[in-house]
């Protein structure tokens, strides 16, 4: 029945067809959360994984999730691998270029934490989260496909919990 | 050549301004004396029994409070043997030649050099920041003792491991 399995919906049948009724926020919601089109962002052996879960084997097209080259067409920001101070301000722009709303999973322990950089390194950035606002974190050092397929689930019980008065600027989208 | 033929040949031609380390390792590995420094890599470039056309690794060494050295990895592709050879700088305004005209591989490590160990290469052809952010002003970060912005120092691991 499509869309009456995914958000709470009401339908009263008429001769020929039915009516759905529901609301706004969870048609949105579970539109954005079973599309989410993620912004290419390898920087180290993370990405190695993010390559093997997009590819054939585990699939990542299946969940909806489509790699985008470009910031602008991306919902999901996944921050795959050691954010270097260098390469922390460019992926500040990045960020600010993606339209809202927008995500950023954080992947490994380099992009949450620092990971194995964190004591005596000049030139990593501990953790992703001091620049732009992470969403979900996967632990691992690096993270098996599996683990980056159940942070993308996370993701999106993230967004299906999110209200529509986070879309109308009362507050800033996290 | 076996690294004791090419120690013997080394101290032959260059006797006077090198010193031979005692190894395990399959390579020589030799101090040069620093006023020797790109004649002795021409020497070891141009002669035909050694032929050391590659440059593999060229880095910086801080020993705190005494010397900086530098250390240059070199192999053959044609006599399929690699050496090592090393140049002591003193602790102030160490200062080096450039390798470029010899091996032209030695452009990037000399440039990365110069910004994490301030190993001056006083003829390098365009001397740039290549690794380090915009707007570094902290120093030479891969000295001993070098502590900066954002930089967590490992604990003590005798006074931690309770």
């Amino acid at each position: 029945m499509g869309i009456i399995e995914k958000v709470p919906a009401y339908i009263e049948r008429v001769p020929g067809g039915g009516i759905v009724i529901t609301s706004v926020e969870d048609v949105l919601n579970w539109s954005s959360a079973s599309s989410q089109w993620y912004l290419l962002f390898g920087l180290a052996c993370c990405a190695i994984e993010m390559m093997a879960t997009g590819a054939s084997r585990y699939d990542f097209d299946r969940l909806g999730m489509i790699f985008r080259a470009s910031p602008r067409q991306a919902d999901l920001m996944m921050v795959c691998g050691t954010v270097t101070h260098k390469m922390g301000t460019r992926v500040k722009l990045l960020y600010e270029q993606m339209a809202e709303p927008r995500y950023v999973l954080a992947m490994g322990g380099c992009a949450s934490s620092g990971g194995p950089f964190y004591y005596d390194c000049y030139s990593v950035l501990k953790g992703v989260d001091k620049i732009i606002p992470v969403d979900v974190y996967i632990p691992g050092c690096p993270p098996r496909p599996e683990s980056l397929m159940q942070g993308t689930l996370k993701m999106r019980e993230v967004i299906k919990n999110q209200k529509l008065r986070d879309f109308a600027g009362d507050k800033p989208m996290a | 050549m076996t690294r004791q033929e090419i120690e013997q040949k080394l101290t032959k031609d260059y006797g006077r301004f090198i010193e031979v380390m005692p190894t395990e390792f399959p390579e020589a590995i030799v101090y040069i004396a620093k006023e020797k420094y790109v004649e002795f890599c021409k020497y070891l470039h141009d002669d035909p029994d050694l032929a050391f056309d590659f440059l593999f690794q060229l880095g910086g060494v801080h020993y705190p409070n005494d010397r900086f050295e530098v250390v240059v990895c070199l192999s053959s592709h044609k006599h399929q043997h690699e050496m090592t050879f090393k140049v002591k700088l003193p602790h102030e305004n160490p200062e080096i030649n450039t390798l470029i005209n010899i091996w032209h591989v030695a452009d990037f490590f000399e440039l990365e050099m110069m910004e994490l160990f301030g190993i001056k290469v006083v003829d390098h052809p365009h001397p740039r920041p290549l690794l380090l952010y915009e707007g570094w002003d902290y120093g030479y970060p891969l000295r001993k003792g070098w502590t900066g912005p954002d930089f967590i120092p490992l604990p003590d691991k005798s006074t931690s491991a309770e």
